[in-house]
């Protein structure tokens, strides 16, 4: 395997090192707009468009690669008028690849593209529509040197600095960044660009260290995903907790559409004129009350609790079966989105002090 | 009116700092949720909740009191709880003094009502009233939110203001954090009222009788106006008196009561054109269709119901041979022989400015970049308003106006031994012309259902999901039953969102004696399980 690199990028180089990148890559940043929030963006004049990587980005890079609504196919029928006998025929629709580079990128939603991965690029089981999409991404990452109001990325282990999986970590110094090179193409970057890079010191290797050790320290929320997912896994969680929260459910989708790691989907058949169609695959959430409605109206599961249970089992139980570990990366935004309330800290916090309680009692 | 202007008071944002607040007829959850996600700030950070409401609404498994009152109750209630107010002292004596009138005419009114009586009317236990009297009165903030619920009823009018009554009464009106506020539907009710769209007003509230407004209009547009008041929705929807008719996204053929009169008089008309975004019932019917540009397809202002105007710009060209709205207006407005020619929103919206004091300072400039300006804003040197009223009502001093029960028009009997209300669902909206077309909401609700106490459904023989008709004196209607401790045992509740099931045959033309707003929330119906 090849060795981590440690170099240093004067600040004032960022934008001439993305300049030379953009001549062969599509370029995506954060950027704050004029309401105030901070999206991920395809930037197309660089000098128009201030890079923002002060706030935490309101979407994470899900849609880029997994877009909410996503043509899969056109579908065309086929009448035969002698004999009435209808035949479809399907026409895949393939998107383009586009070379582009991620910059800003902060590692919970590094990690939740890794994740992703595993859903999508399982093995022989390859999308690929999201192939496409993600074949040929660069990801200029940068750590968390103060994480935002609601994250939790150091209880789920995916963040606020990485080991790996991006191309190119950026740490904030102050008047420069540390920046260490993850996969080979990031290696290349900084051969193919050496005149902005040079090699990191003593001092900045200490530097670096402080930040990331200063860093733990100053997460505001405790949140303790991995005590929650052994009492669910050992099936402590009071019934009353998926009670409480799902009457503040309203079912609207939220946290599962916000969510990094949320990958679940539905197929329709849109007819766009007599002749045919399109197939296309849109986000689906497992808290909407139809995604278990059979045919006829039954449903299997009781409405309201189950949509809450299936979400909070899915992230803290069947991903940790699947994958060993949780597929919630901590980057709190369903904290921001859900309107009742009903999100990843709260669940964990309620299901953390009755599992206490509980173990008191027990003693 | 009692305040002199119809908006909330307050700002969404306010309602998250509030210690009381009391919800009344609003399922504020699925037809609010971004003023529902206030109330469960509020109520997180230690806020006491109070929900009237006859069904068991998702906010009302929160509330900490849920005053579940007999449809058509609210003004027995209230005045109970005021006549509590006032045997208890919680009246706030200095602002009745400096900022209302008319207070004697209450108090005298209060007097006379024996609150143990005016419980029983409600259906509501009398310690729970005098409860809520004492948590909403002697609270610093209080804040009331009301919708359909309150207003809907024959005696919409009379609903109104006693919940004006209630606050006035506390001083519950004129800070930061206390208020009354109506929860207005569409994105742009508001601001479509703000505009006129009412049978008594111009722009801005100004009265359609003041000669001085009308002086302005005419020298501003160069024709002379009538002075006369125009009809109600309901007037023009049934009867004669209307022969030709431009209907711009409504569909009255749905959201109106008795559909059968509302069709006999749209197919009357000498003529009648519809401007909508797809084809409506109501479109179905028109001598003359034109398709109009959606939300994405044009620009121009949008005011919520916190009195905010907020800008929108077009992001898509408009599809096919849709144009906005206002084209439609400017094109058939010139063929009728008076040419507007207005080059850009902006120059419609300085218009507005110039004839509508209380825009007087909201041009589109000013508005963006940003999250826009709440009116009151009279000129370029004024800024948002957040609250209304601060140091006087719009209209001066506050009136007191008492109100007395008023029996529902349409109350059950042996034959009809079902109360209806009607209402909305949180997947669709309206008629159903625009969500009826999303796949996913279909799936999350994708047929009529009435909702009925599971012990109606065991009586009657109705077991989940059955088909059941419903009758009421003017029309009948199927639905498949939901079995549900929402709604108590002699009352349903359904939705008119469905073209298959146009709940507002059921409905009696009936309506406020003074708003006309049809008693969509008391039907007194039969139900029959329907056989296959
Ligand atoms: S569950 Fe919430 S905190 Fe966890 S990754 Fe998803 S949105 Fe972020």
């Amino acid at each position: 395997m090849m060795m981590n690199k440690n170099l240093v990028m004067n600040k004032d180089y960022l934008v001439p090192l993305l300049r030379k990148l953009a001549k062969t890559h599509r370029l995506v940043a954060p950027v704050r707009n004029e309401y105030g929030d901070t999206l991920f963006t395809i930037i197309t004049d660089l000098d128009r468009t201030e890079i923002d990587l002060d706030h935490q980005p309101q979407a994470s890079l899900k849609p880029y690669f997994f877009p909410q609504t996503d043509t899969l196919c056109r579908y065309v029928i086929d009448c035969d008028p002698a004999t009435g006998a209808m035949d479809y025929s399907f026409h895949v629709q393939l998107p383009q690849n586009r070379p582009t580079v991620y910059v800003g990128v902060r590692s919970c939603d590094m990690f939740a593209v890794m994740y992703t991965d595993m859903v999508f690029l399982h093995e022989h089981e390859r999308d690929v529509y999201y192939k496409q999409r993600r074949d040929n991404a660069i990801f200029i990452t940068i750590a968390c040197n103060t994480p935002f109001d609601n994250c939790f990325c150091n209880a789920t282990r995916s963040g606020p600095f990485l080991e790996s999986g991006f191309d190119l970590q950026l740490t904030d110094l102050g008047d420069r960044w540390f920046v260490e090179t993850g996969r080979a193409r990031g290696a290349g970057l900084t051969e193919d660009w050496a005149c902005f890079f040079r090699p990191a010191d003593e001092a900045d290797k200490r530097a670096q260290f402080q930040a990331e050790l200063e860093a733990r320290g100053r997460f505001k929320q405790l949140v303790h995903v991995d005590l929650a997912s052994k009492l669910l896994a050992e099936d402590k969680v009071p019934e009353s907790i998926f009670r409480d929260l799902s009457s503040r459910c309203q079912d609207c989708g939220g946290c599962a559409f916000i969510c990094p790691t949320c990958t679940c989907f539905n197929i329709t058949d849109q007819p766009r004129d007599e002749a045919g169609g399109e197939r296309v695959r849109s986000w689906d959430a497992c808290t909407f009350s139809g995604f278990t409605a059979m045919a006829g109206g039954h449903n299997s599961v009781d409405v309201e609790t189950g949509r809450i249970r299936r979400r909070f089992l899915h992230k803290l139980q069947y991903d940790v079966d699947r994958h060993g570990r949780p597929s919630c990366v901590g980057c709190g935004r369903c904290v921001g989105m859900c309107f009742g309330g009903v999100d990843m800290i709260r669940f964990i916090s309620m299901i953390s002090e009755a599992g206490e309680n509980g173990a008191e009692a027990g003693e | 009116m009692t305040f002199g202007s119809g908006a909330m008071t307050n700002s969404i944002d306010e309602i998250g700092q509030a210690q009381v607040i009391l919800v009344s007829g609003s399922n504020t959850t699925e037809a609010h949720p971004q003023v529902a996600r206030r109330i469960y700030d509020a109520v997180d950070r230690g806020a006491k909740l109070i929900v009237i409401d006859p069904r068991r609404t998702r906010l009302a498994r929160h509330a900490h009191l849920h005053l579940r009152l007999r449809p058509g109750t609210d003004i027995p209630l209230l005045n109970a709880m005021m006549r509590c107010i006032l045997d208890e002292n919680l009246v706030d004596d200095l602002f009745i003094e400096m900022r209302t009138e008319n207070y004697f005419a209450l108090r005298d009114m209060l007097l006379q009502v024996d609150p143990g009586q005016a419980a029983a009317v409600a259906g509501v236990a009398e310690s729970d009233i005098r409860l809520a009297a004492r948590m909403y009165a002697r609270a610093q903030r209080s804040v009331i939110c009301y919708c359909l619920g309150v207003t809907q009823h024959i005696c919409g009018t009379g609903n109104v203001r006693s919940y004006a009554n209630l606050a006035m009464l506390t001083g519950h009106v004129e800070q930061e954090f206390t208020g009354v506020d109506p929860l207005r539907g569409q994105n742009n009710v508001q601001g479509a009222c703000d505009m006129g769209a009412l049978p008594v007003v111009l722009t801005g509230y100004q009265s359609v009788t003041d000669p001085v407004a009308l002086g302005k209009f005419a020298r501003a547009w160069g024709v002379e106006l009538s002075n006369r008041p125009g009809l109600t929705v309901l007037d023009m929807t049934h009867g004669e008196q209307i022969r030709a008719m431009l209907v711009m996204g409504e569909n009255p053929v749905l959201s109106d009561p008795r559909q059968d009169h509302v069709i006999a008089t749209l197919k009357g008309l000498d003529f009648l054109a519809v401007a909508d975004i797809f084809l409506s019932e109501t479109a179905a019917l028109a001598d003359v269709v034109f398709p109009v540009a959606t939300f994405a397809e044009k620009s121009g202002t949008v005011t919520s119901s916190e009195r905010r105007v907020q800008l929108m710009h077009q992001a898509i060209k408009p599809v096919g041979a849709a144009r906005p709205d206002g084209q439609v207006i400017m094109a058939l407005s010139e063929r009728l022989g008076y040419p507007m020619r207005y080059d850009s929103e902006a120059e419609v919206m300085e218009e507005i400015c110039l004839l509508t004091p209380i825009y007087g300072g909201i041009y589109h400039d000013r508005l963006d970049p940003g999250w826009g300006l709440q009116w009151p804003c009279v000129d370029r040197s004024h800024g948002s308003t957040q609250y209304l009223h601060k140091y006087a009502f719009a209209r001066g001093r506050g009136r007191f106006e008492p109100a007395k029960h008023v029996a529902p028009a349409e109350a059950a009997d042996e034959h009809y031994p079902f109360v209806l209300m009607t209402g909305r669902v949180y997947h669709h909206y309206h008629t159903g012309s625009m969500t009826r077309r999303s796949l996913s909401l279909m799936r999350e609700c994708g047929r009529s259902l009435v909702e009925m106490h599971p012990d109606d459904g065991r009586r009657l023989g109705i077991g989940p999901g059955d088909p059941v008709r419903l009758t009421s004196r003017h029309g009948s209607c199927s639905f498949n039953a939901d079995l549900t401790p929402r709604v108590e045992t002699g009352y349903l509740y359904a939705n008119f969102h469905f073209p298959e099931s146009p709940v507002n045959v059921l409905i009696g033309d009936a309506s406020d004696p003074i708003a006309r707003i049809p008693e969509f929330k008391i039907c007194a119906v039969q139900v029959e399980r329907e056989t296959a």
